[in-house]
């Protein structure tokens, strides 16, 4: 076992376990930091899968604003120490797990049926030496051929900025 | 070159799928908005991860998946705005921000 997988060994821990500590733990400050920790493996595991400016932009896009917006969304409002447990019943937490095992054994199959034996095990990197996409083709096929998702894109920022400031300013509540 | 274990896309494509079973089970069973919100981040990455590991292994040649990848990253960014936006107006006007607490429109 090389180097490079005991990393990849590493990220993939990473990512699981931050994902089961964003889902499992009971505080919402938890939960923030095992999504930073899913993000951090995630963008690792783009390296490993020779994009490195999709990891660059995961970490600022994810680590540097999501996670910021949910620290101050966590601080603003409270306080949540008066009911510090997530858990509501165990009949809740069977529900859940039994909607999300159908849904895994659903997707399982799915995968399976459709890659399991028609799908070549990947390309080869012998038979396909270079595969780089730069950072410069990602650009120009957003410029050549993906203009319209981009400008809408563009367009549902504003928008979603416009709509959260209504909604933060502009509206009163009952307290 | 070729057995290396990080050149296996069945890893890439389970490492996404467990992180949909887990933003499911967290969108169903958490209290409080914000862990719902933090589990659909979780289901988003997941799609993220298999379009690009289905990019690199099986249409090598150009540059979709990432790009469309990218455009997952804006749209969950804008999303997450949004709701946090819907969190804050629904705490100032309940005084909290349990989900199941919310039944003025089931009624």
């Amino acid at each position: 076992m090389t180097v490079g997988e005991i990393i990849f060994l590493i990220t993939i821990v990473a990512t699981l376990g931050g994902a089961a500590m964003a889902v499992l733990s009971g505080s919402i400050v938890y939960a923030m930091m095992g999504l930073v920790t899913t993000m951090f493996g995630i963008a690792g595991l783009y390296v490993f899968l020779n994009s490195p400016f999709l990891s660059m932009m995961q970490i600022l896009i994810y680590v540097g604003a999501v996670s910021v917006l949910i620290a101050f969304a966590v601080m603003l409002i409270g306080p949540l120490y008066r009911k510090p447990k997530e858990w509501t019943t165990v009949g809740k937490f069977v529900a859940a797990l039994g909607v999300a095992l159908v849904s895994l054994f659903m997707f399982v199959r799915f995968v399976m049926e459709t890659f399991g034996d028609t799908l070549p095990q990947g390309v080869p990197l012998a038979e396909n030496p270079s595969f780089e996409i730069t950072t410069k083709e990602i650009g120009r096929l957003f410029f050549n051929n993906l203009v319209l998702p981009f400008e809408l894109i563009s367009l549902l920022v504003v928008v979603a900025i416009l709509g959260a400031i209504m909604l933060a300013l502009f509206s009163r509540g009952n307290k | 070159m070729t057995d290396l274990l990080y050149n296996n896309q069945h890893i890439y494509l389970f490492v996404a799928l467990f992180l949909l079973f887990f933003g499911i089970a967290g969108v169903v069973c958490r209290r409080t908005l914000i862990g719902m919100l933090v589990s659909m981040e979780l289901i988003m990455n997941g799609a993220g991860l298999n379009l690009v590991a289905l990019n690199r292994f099986v249409s090598p040649e150009n540059g979709y998946g990432m790009a469309f990848t990218l455009i997952i990253m804006g749209i969950a960014a804008a999303e997450a705005a949004i709701a946090l936006g819907i969190i804050m107006l629904t705490f100032k006007k309940y005084g909290h921000i349990e989900g199941g607490d919310l039944k003025e429109m089931k009624d």
